[in-house]
């Protein structure tokens, strides 16, 4: 397997898809890195591949970039052939196999998200090596593997929508708080039957957690006010 | 490789690879390329895009050119700055400038900057970062104005204000605090001018002057040498020998045009000339 | 065909002056030569059935078979020239696993028969080449439920509820229009094809023939199989009832 290239610019990332009754919700930090310089603090690594089917990029920005262009290209020819959209399973297969047969020269860990008629919501994950795993959730980049507790004390089936945003919003968010190489603001996607709704969350509008009380200990000095201490996330 | 040469198929040849890579190890490195040790700066305003570049060469620590261009052209209404391996970045864009002219011809529309942005990206990943360009494209097409940053392995952003090479964090610092949407087109040349003096003044591999490029709509500004900030002084004293220091004994002066004269040959009369009616 | 002896007829790139293709036309009759073949498309799944003619006694039973499978899930069979049959048969399963290891999904019919149609009417462009002397039935359940279509000679391809194409189609047509196919079974309608195939079959003309019978449906797990043994002797012995009150 590949290690990332000297000079090459690094998606290290927090990223996550969640499946719910009728949709799914993808998310994305925006820091793009290249060594410790911040090549791109507002980046979009949620990637249109078709209509209703979206891809949450990881690994090398290079690697991923070409790989989606490829499976968009394969989708856009797709529709044109057979008169009708590709499924999510057909895009992340596609994925796999371009994962798996380049896998000596790629470093891509790919989540494929989206909606179609057949089955509704899905989500894939295609992990850095080229495996393939359908998951009613999934996160990844280097930011996950500090909010699998997380998620899996937290996440519960038959989720409506604005739940889940939620969900990946502070999942999201802790993994930002924790992984050094992500960052930024929070992009992310609903996407349903009806369409595609993108969403923004400013760096400055994070869902807060505990940070300490030496921080936050109610009262500011510099401004002369009261501080607002947040509630610690209630974990069930 | 007078034989070999007949067989040998278009574009860069990486068979030395592996010899280059054991020598390396063995302690010996390989020559510097010239490289262009470079801030190059883009940035959005309210009617299009502007370009800058500093113009300073080194080859390792010496200054091999002192005023080199580094905008360079790709289309009448794309430009694209080049960080990086001086020769990569010249034929890269020259290659792509050629394919874009071909591309815009064939279709019979105005070419757009995602094209050559698409074209670049693909080029560079196919060649996995042994193309050392590092590139700042902009450019105002039917869509609008549009700015990307691309990286030696292929990776491409799109982003309303953009800094690359050596002094990218010393220009990026001025954008970062000056920077506003919806900018007039003298405070962006301005911005883009303060941008690559701090890369000029606090990166050692930029220097010299400032070149800027103003493309909108209708019209595309080159801005060749837009500020000088580094001209020579003017020598305090002259050490030019005084003309007639010299005594010489003779002058000859000779025309090296060689006249001729051409005599026409009239073509037979009547005879048996072809007939080509 | 006034036209015979013009010297119009000679190639599949030339145009009589009314502006038809003779080679094709030629085509079609190698198609009604040929025992008939049938194809219904009922409410939950599809069934397939051929007259095949035999026409020495000394041939095994169960040989030759004209019902192919093209993938798990795709039965096809054709009438007129079986070579050509089972050249195209095995495009078919080119078609069929070039989409799979593209897409990793099973093909949906309609892609297939699309391939198909194109395939066959390159055969219809050329001077050097014979178009293809069979009709097409092609049947599967896919993602969009029960499917069934009909490649010509021409290259052109038609869905349909029910098929027929050989000697004894338009007989077959006939019974197959008092047929309600969105009340059918699969099960039912393996009935319903054995007895249609010994119904168009003509005594006279063609001493023995062997039917056989394909099925893709729930019973058949979604595969295209040849009808469970007890099944085809079933619908075999009604079928063979069912001609004697006929006539």
């Amino acid at each position: 397997m590949q290690q990332l290239k000297s000079g090459e610019v690094n998606l290290g990332t927090s990223i996550m898809a969640v499946q719910f009754n009728g949709g799914v919700v993808i998310g994305a930090d925006s820091r793009t890195t290249t060594g410790s310089y911040i090549a791109n603090r507002v980046t979009d690594k949620l990637t249109h591949i078709h209509d209703r089917i979206y891809c949450c990029r990881s690994g090398s920005a290079a690697d991923t970039q070409a790989v989606a262009d490829i499976v968009h290209y394969y989708c856009q020819m797709f529709s044109q052939q057979f008169g009708e959209p590709p499924s999510i399973k057909a895009a992340a297969e596609l994925f796999q196999k371009l994962c798996y047969d380049n896998k000596d020269q790629l470093l891509a860990g790919i989540i494929v998200a989206g909606w179609d008629k057949d089955v509704g919501p899905s989500v894939y994950n295609i992990p850095v090596g080229g495996g393939l795993f359908r998951q009613p959730w999934a996160i990844g980049g280097s930011g996950s593997t500090y909010v699998y507790g997380y998620c899996d004390a937290t996440y519960r089936e038959n989720w409506g929508r604005d739940e889940t945003v939620d969900f990946v919003k502070n999942t999201l968010s802790l993994a930002m708080s924790r992984d050094g190489s992500s960052g930024g603001v929070i992009r992310m996607c609903v996407i349903t039957e009806g369409g595609v709704e993108r969403m923004f969350i400013p760096g400055n509008e994070l869902p807060k957690f505990w940070e300490g009380k030496e921080v936050l200990a109610g009262f500011d000095n510099l401004t002369k006010k009261a501080v607002v201490e947040p509630e610690p996330m209630a974990v069930e | 490789m007078a034989n070999a040469s007949f067989y040998q198929s278009a574009g860069f040849d990486f068979s030395n690879d592996v010899r280059n890579q054991f020598l390396q190890d063995k302690g010996l490195p390989l020559p510097k390329a010239t490289s262009t040790g470079t801030t190059i700066v883009g940035c959005l305003f309210k009617d299009g895009i502007v370009l800058g570049a500093d113009t300073r060469a080194t080859e390792g620590d010496i200054v091999a050119d002192k005023n080199c261009e580094k905008i360079h052209y790709i289309t009448d209404n794309i430009r694209c700055c080049g960080a990086g391996t001086a020769a990569d970045t010249e034929f890269t864009t020259a290659l792509i400038s050629s394919n874009m002219e071909l591309h815009a011809l064939s279709t019979g529309r105005k070419p757009r900057v995602v094209t050559a942005m698409t074209m670049l990206k693909q080029m560079l990943f196919r060649y996995q970062g042994h193309i050392g360009a590092a590139l700042v494209l902009g450019g105002v097409d039917s869509t609008g104005a549009h700015l990307f940053t691309i990286h030696p392995h292929g990776s491409t952003d799109k982003l309303p204000y953009v800094t690359m090479g050596s002094g990218s964090l010393a220009a990026m610092a001025v954008f970062e605090s000056e920077w506003r949407p919806n900018m007039e087109k003298n405070d962006a040349l301005r911005l883009v001018t303060a941008a690559i003096s701090a890369g000029i003044f606090n990166d050692l591999g930029s220097g010299s002057n400032v070149d800027a490029c103003v493309i909108t709509a209708t019209h595309t500004e080159m801005l060749r040498n837009f500020v000088k900030p580094n001209e020579r002084a003017v020598k305090e004293r002259n050490y030019k020998f005084r003309r007639g220091t010299t005594a010489w004994k003779m002058e000859n002066i000779r025309s090296l045009v060689v006249d001729e004269t051409v005599t026409l040959i009239a073509p037979p009369v009547g005879g048996d000339a072809m007939d080509t009616t | 065909m006034t036209s015979i002896g013009t010297g119009y007829d000679l190639s599949a790139s030339t145009y009589s002056p009314d502006g038809r293709i003779f080679q094709v036309e030629y085509a079609n009759k190698a198609v009604e030569n040929s025992g008939t073949a049938i194809g219904l498309r009922v409410k939950d799944g599809v069934v397939l059935a051929v007259e095949k003619l035999v026409h020495s006694k000394l041939l095994m039973p169960g040989s030759n078979r004209r019902i192919e499978t093209i993938d798990k899930h795709i039965g096809m069979t054709t009438a007129g020239l079986l070579a050509d049959g089972r050249h195209l048969a095995d495009r078919a399963r080119d078609e069929a696993t070039g989409y799979r290891q593209t897409y990793r999904i099973p093909p949906p019919l309609k892609a297939v028969a699309d391939r198909l149609g194109l395939y066959v009417q390159a055969y219809t462009l050329y001077s050097s080449v014979r178009p293809f002397g069979i009709s097409t039935i092609l049947a599967a359940v896919d993602k969009d439920g029960p499917e069934l279509f009909v490649v010509e000679p021409s290259g052109v391809h038609y869905g349909y509820n029910g098929a027929a194409v050989g000697k004894g189609r338009q007989l077959a047509k006939t019974e197959l229009e008092k047929l309600k196919f969105s009340e059918l079974s699969t099960r039912e309608a393996v009935f319903e094809a054995a007895r249609i195939i010994y119904l168009v079959h003509d005594d006279a003309k063609d001493k023995e023939f062997e039917l056989e019978i394909s099925w893709i449906g729930a019973e058949s797990s979604g595969l295209h199989e040849p009808v469970p043994a007890d099944l085809f002797a079933e619908a075999e012995r009604k079928a063979k009832e069912a001609i004697e009150t006929f006539e």
